[in-house]
């Protein structure tokens, strides 16, 4: 056989080889029978502010990129101002470090951020995203770190760091996935501060947690979260805030009703003095789907502790789960209690996973006293549902 | 070999004083190696009596004190023409230059190849000369010792060189236990491309042995190689053609202990020989037309064979072209079972129990030309394709244990994820190289490469579900259900990766005297980078579907279902479309761009009998440039970074002759460690239960590591093959990088400057020797042997930028470098007359290295220490026939990723056993 002969049939292979290998893939043709999006007919906002921006009663505003507000500058939000988002996780609003926000509606003029689409769905868009100086857990005291979406710089040293005002606010459809593994909220406060205004806000139908607090110090009033795909209250890194007035309603798709957080377990507690989330939450109501729907209405994790005043959960298999060992050290020296609280269609009252030894009746005070928060008194008018 | 050395240094120093007669000397070359290397061991008598020389390695010869006078040379070696040069005048005080092309003699070349005494540089002794007279500390193992040990490729050979080790199930390598990124890997001394988008070095485990000539490591720096170097360099040279004309065929067959028995699967859309066929539909039709099932694969026996030829033409008195070709193909089958889990400060994720299938498949061609013009002038043409592709299906939390905690339905049991992976990298390198010899005193080498690269891994399938233990339990009215926290939890996801580059080298030695000669050379590279990757999230419209049968997601997944029990979703829509059931533009993308250019001189400089020094400088531009459009990155950031650098890089290699048989050596060299495109590129992977992400602030100044080497030497070549060597080395690196948990909210591994150095010592200890010698005085019995014990240590800080890290320690040994390696082997060659087998035990060792440092409270993931033995059987049976018989991997350990000192004490992050591979091939020499 003469050599050169292996060259031919070396390339011959290589055709073979190839054509080995299947594709019966099939076409695909976008027909778009437009009417899809609605057109930007007002104001298009975005990018990132060099100067004061007010948006104003009566305008309609179209949210196309992100929409920074930079340390030094101002977003101010007047009643019944419409923002619509475009499409993407990457559309959000961004008040950051030394920012402010002031979005003052009105019980009868709210505010409210939505999908621009005219068959909008959960993860439309990115959501509001407030970044404090308030101490955070994850890192060295005093130190800052970046959040989930959009590595933004929030955290710091100053409890009474002021962030502007939200009232009278409902953001809906938000919650896009920022990568393949996390997502936008509804409201996400970073190392927010408890010079921070914040009552009577509302996420509605968004894909991720409805309200998220990663550290910080802020109070918040008068807070519904209304089908929420994941946790519908979520906090994890050090929140210390009160809130009270809060109003959870599951709709087909959700997770927990809270989801409570000591630290950020991918990162550690690096507090020194070391501290956890302690937030203290006062006429809490959370309504489920059922108990026979293998549900959990709060999951305390990860060190957290807890004060619950007067709540009322309804319809779950479980009313409060606690996992790891830190969690049940708080409940054994006091840090984590709930008084007056009524079950209603609950299976288990108490799930404890965390090798502390304790009782139903050591953690619960006034079981059947517990009335939740009143919120048709205060939900007309401005939430959806 | 101990006494030709003896008669060279003894024949040298007459040549002093012996004025009064005239001298004859000269080169041979052998005419049989394609790039014109010299004829070592030739005897050169003078005719009619019994004055003579015989060629040192570099072919030269020198016959001093000839009385003056007209002779004929006789110029001879084994396997070789016996040529007579005439009318050869000396004349008084003065050297008569006679150089020879030495061609084989036809009727005599088969007695040499059968007696392996070919002067190529493929033979243990051969590299091992060439390792004592090497100026530069380097180290080499050729053909005819890969044959015997019966190494298959070239990630298993580098690791019989002391001071390397392989990582376990894969074809990198480490470099006197430091990592990947510490070391590099050239093809005919230009740069090859790496395969991976993970690594910088190519996997080695893609070079069989059939194409390969020799391996060479250096471990010290010189001028000639690129600045990025720390722990080595790796150099194949590729097979060249010599002798007669050629045909191999080889057929085999490997079965994987672990994989008899199981009902393998592997990709849908995958071919036999590693292809795959829709690159050039949109995903988003892919993933309407396929579904997302694995399918069963035709057994798990693993097929190998070859076919190589090689012929050479003579043209003329002094022209021969040589050809060489090969194509091979491969496959090989791996399961493994154990654990794998996402553990950070907790347990995020755990699958107890994990299988995967592992189905991959080599394709080689290589085919060189070789013309050499004369005895002074070749060129060569060079180009190999290698196709690499691997089907990887992964079934984790089968038994219904998976945890995850963020899990809906149940933290505790029942999570469990199918991953079902393709990945084809198709290799290309095409070169021309070249040497020139214009007179007596300048040599040119030169050369110039084009790389191509296409790394894809197009449809990944990822499926996850809850529950999972309901779908073990007999009861057909409770079902798992598709977990679905975020809309990616159920995928398809396409990647690819282009690279492209054009390298050159060109080197003039100038001969200045028999003592000094010099170096003048350039090097240089251009290289780019492009990625893309999309992804299609699979939205499930109903929460908690049910899924009523784990083996047939296609009932779920298919076109039909389309907005109604599922919606796609992209992250990135069509201009003026949504996410949802449409296709979408490409989520992340990055360009990376690599230029270098540098010039060199070094100097070879003898001092006496005994000394040898080698300065050097080289000063390399350097330039680095990254642009990306990656999700979730922060608003301002730039999209892109840049590094211009000069380097002035010194060098200095000492060599002192204590002995004949023994050298004293000392190398000192500035050098440096650039990032890799992978490294700086801020795109996340995503795999089951890690993220890995680059981070474009290395090209922040400074931009490099600067590196400080000192090495030092002993070594005594007791005997003709035998060695001993201890060698000390210490470096500094400084500002180095180190792969790190980030502090986010996602604990993604993300590459760092973690510190301010890094400071590396270490001692190594080669050992060779012949056990038992048969009557020939022919080895029967040999064992080698090398240990290198390396210790480091780095002081770590907080790092801010656009990702931050931090410590809770003020120092840490560096990632990637295990403190033991040892390389062991046994060779038994016995003849029963024509019968000669060859039986091999090989035995290597790696300790615990970092595998990420973990930043915060988060403790370190150590890939623990693997303990390798194979043992292979070769027979030769008559003249054409061969036989061999492998066994890999014979102790069969458990291998291990954990994360150390946590909560839990240490957890396996991934751990598996490979199975025992044995194989049968069957040779036939036509």
């Amino acid at each position: 056989m003469k050599t050169n002969k292996f060259l031919l049939s070396l390339f011959a292979a290589t055709a073979l080889f190839v054509g080995c290998a299947d594709d019966d893939t099939a076409d695909v043709t976008i027909n778009n029978g437009g009417g899809e999006i609605v057109n930007p007919t007002s104001n298009v906002i975005g990018g990132t502010l060099t100067e004061d921006l007010e948006l104003v009663t009566g305008v309609e505003y179209s949210l196309e990129s992100a929409l920074i507000v930079p340390e030094g500058f101002t977003l101010t939000i007047n009643p019944g101002v419409v923002v619509r988002a475009s499409t993407g996780s990457d559309v959000y609003v961004a008040v950051l470090q030394g920012g402010t926000i002031n979005a003052e509606g009105t019980s009868s003029n709210p505010i409210v951020f939505t999908s621009n689409s005219s068959t909008p769905n959960p993860g439309d868009w990115g959501g509001l995203i407030v970044l404090g100086r308030a101490p955070i857990n994850s890192v060295v005291n005093g130190g800052s770190s970046t959040s989930e979406i959009g590595q933004l710089p929030y955290g710091g040293s100053d409890a009474a760091d002021d962030s502007g005002i939200i009232r009278y606010v409902r953001i809906e459809y938000s919650g896009g996935a920022a990568d393949a593994a996390s997502e936008n909220n509804g409201f996400s406060f970073y190392g927010v501060g408890n010079g921070t205004t914040i009552e009577f806000i509302q996420a509605f139908e968004g894909a991720d947690d409805g309200v998220e607090f990663f550290g910080g110090t802020v109070n918040a009033s008068n807070i519904s979260v209304v089908g929420s795909q994941d946790d519908s209250i979520d906090w994890t890194e050090g929140f210390t805030g009160t809130l009270t007035d809060v109003y959870v309603e599951h709709r087909q798709s959700h997770d927990k009703g809270i989801e409570g957080d000591g630290f950020n377990t991918d990162i550690g507690n690096n507090s020194n003095p070391v501290f956890w989330s302690a937030p203290t939450i006062n006429n809490l109501t959370i309504v489920g789907l059922g108990s026979s729907n293998e549900t959990e209405a709060i999951r305390l994790r990860a060190g957290t502790r807890a004060v619950f005043t007067n709540v009322l959960i309804d319809g779950f298999e479980e009313a409060y789960d606690l996992d790891d060992d830190e969690t049940g050290v708080g409940v054994l020296n006091g840090d984590t209690s709930v008084t007056d609280v009524t079950f209603t269609d609950v299976i288990l009252n108490l799930k404890n996973d965390t090798n502390a030894t304790f009782t139903d009746a050591d953690f619960f005070t006034g079981i059947g006293n517990g009335t939740g928060t009143d919120y048709p008194s205060w939900s007309s008018g401005w939430t959806r549902n | 070999m101990k006494h030709f050395f003896f008669l060279t240094i003894v024949l040298f120093s007459l040549a002093s004083f012996a004025q009064e007669n005239g001298t004859i000397s000269g080169t041979l070359t052998d005419k049989e190696s394609a790039d014109g290397q010299p004829l070592p061991f030739a005897s050169v008598i003078i005719k009619g009596s019994t004055q003579g020389s015989t060629s040192d390695f570099d072919g030269n010869y020198i016959i001093n004190n000839v009385v003056p006078g007209t002779y004929t040379l006789v110029i001879s070696f084994v396997g070789y023409e016996t040529k007579e040069v005439a009318n050869v005048v000396v004349v008084s005080g003065q050297t008569t230059t006679v150089n020879e092309i030495i061609g084989a003699s036809a009727a005599q070349l088969e007695e040499v190849i059968v007696q392996g005494t070919s002067s190529k540089r493929e033979s243990v002794q051969a590299l091992l000369v060439e390792q004592q007279n090497a100026v530069v500390q380097k180290q080499s193992i050729g053909a005819v010792d890969l044959s015997n040990k019966g190494v298959s490729n070239a990630a298993v050979a580098v690791t019989k060189i002391s001071g390397i080790s392989k990582q376990e199930g894969g074809g990198n390598v480490y470099v006197r236990g430091l990592g990947d990124r510490y070391q590099n890997t050239t093809y005919n001394g230009l740069p090859l491309p790496s395969n991976n988008i993970d690594k910088k070095n190519l996997d080695l485990g893609l070079f069989s042995s059939d194409v390969i000539q020799n391996i060479g490591v250096s471990k010290t720096y010189a001028a000639n190689f690129y600045g990025d170097f720390a722990a080595g360099n790796v150099d194949i040279k590729s097979k060249e053609h010599s002798g007669d004309a050629f045909i191999d065929v080889d057929l085999g067959t490997t079965i994987n202990t672990g994989s008899v028995g199981e009902n393998f699967v592997k990709s849908e859309g995958t071919g036999f020989f590693g292809f795959y066929n829709r690159y050039q539909n949109n995903p988003f039709a892919v993933i309407l037309s396929h579904g997302v099932d694995p399918i069963a694969s035709d057994g798990t026996t693993g097929l190998s064979g070859s076919i190589s030829g090689g012929k050479s033409w003579d043209i003329g008195e002094e022209s021969k072209l040589s050809l060489f070709a090969t194509t091979s193909f491969g496959s090989n089958y791996e399961y493994r079972r154990g654990q794998a889990a996402n553990y950070t400060l907790l347990a995020n994720t755990i699958y107890p129990d994990s299988e995967e299938f592992e189905y991959s498949r080599t394709t080689t061609a290589l085919a060189n030309i070789v013309y050499r013009i004369n005895g002074d002038h070749k060129i060569k043409f060079n180009s190999l394709f290698i196709n690499d592709a691997t089907d990887e299906i992964g079934f984790f939390g089968i038994g219904g244990n998976g945890q995850n905690r963020n899990a809906i339905l149940n933290t505790d049991r029942g999570f469990f994820t199918q991953n079902n992976q393709f990945e084809q990298d198709m290799i290309y390198v095409n070169q021309i190289t070249g040497t020139s010899r214009l007179n007596e005193k300048i040599k040119i080498d030169y050369g110039v490469g084009y790389n191509k690269v296409l790394a894809r891994q197009p449809d990944r399938k990822r499926v996850t579900l809850e529950r999972y233990d309901l779908a073990l339990d007999n009861d057909p009215s409770t079902n798992p259900t598709l977990f679905s926290n975020v809309v990616f939890d159920n995928q398809r996801y396409f990647q690819n990766i282009d690279d492209d580059e054009i390298n050159g080298r060109v080197n003039v030695n100038y001969k200045s005297s028999e003592n000094l000669s010099f170096n003048f050379g350039y090097n240089g590279r251009s290289k780019k980078r492009s990625f893309d990757n999309q992804r299609f999230g699979y939205d499930i419209i109903e929460p908690n579907t049910e899924v009523t049968d784990v083996n047939n997601f296609d009932a779920i997944f298919n076109a039909d279902n389309l907005g109604t029990v599922f919606n796609t979703s992209v992250f990135r829509p069509l201009e003026g479309l949504g996410t949802e059931n449409l296709p979408g533009q490409l989520e992340n993308t990055y360009e990376g761009e690599l230029n270098i250019h540098a010039v060199y001189a070094d100097a070879v400089y003898k001092y006496g009998e005994k000394w040898t020094f080698s300065p050097g400088l080289r000063i390399e531009q350097f330039n680095q440039e990254i642009s990306y459009d990656v999700i979730n990155l922060a608003f301002n950031n730039p999209g892109s970074n840049e590094a211009s650098e000069t380097f002035f890089l010194p060098s200095l290699n000492i060599k002192y002759a204590l002995k004949d048989d023994q050298n004293l050596r000392l190398s000192v060299s500035r050098t440096v460690s650039n990032p890799e495109f992978k490294e700086v590129a801020p795109f996340v992977y995503e795999n089951v239960v890690d993220r890995i992400g680059g981070n474009p602030d290395l090209l922040n100044d400074p931009a490099f590591s600067s590196i400080i080497n000192v090495d030092l030497k002993y070594e005594w070549f007791f005997e003709r093959g035998q060695i001993f060597s201890l060698a000390a080395f210490a470096k500094q690196i400084n500002d180095p990088v180190n792969l790190v948990s980030a502090n986010d909210a996602t604990g993604t591994q993300r590459f760092f400057r973690t510190g301010d150095k890094a400071e590396v010592f270490g001692l190594e200890l080669e050992a060779r020797k012949a056990l038992l010698l048969d009557t020939e005085e022919e080895s029967l019995l040999s064992a080698g042997m090398n240990i290198t014990y390396t210790h480091t240590n780095q002081d770590l800080k907080d790092v801010t930028g656009t990702f931050n890290t931090n410590f809770d320690r003020d120092s840490d040994e560096l990632q990637g470098a295990s403190p033991f390696l040892i390389n062991a082997d046994v060779s038994y060659t016995p003849t029963f007359g024509n019968y000669k087998p060859k039986a091999n035990l090989v035995f290597s060792y790696f300790s615990d290295r970092i595998d990420a440092l973990g930043s915060g409270q988060l403790s370190n993931i150590v890939e623990k220490g693997v303990p390798t033995l194979d043992f292979v059987w070769k027979n030769n049976i008559g003249e054409n026939i061969e036989l061999n018989l492998s066994t890999k991997n014979l102790l069969n350990p458990t291998i291990e990723r954990i994360r150390e000192n946590t909560v839990d004490g240490d957890v396996a992050l991934s751990s598996y056993k490979r199975g025992v591979n044995i194989g049968l091939q069957f040779k036939y020499k036509f």
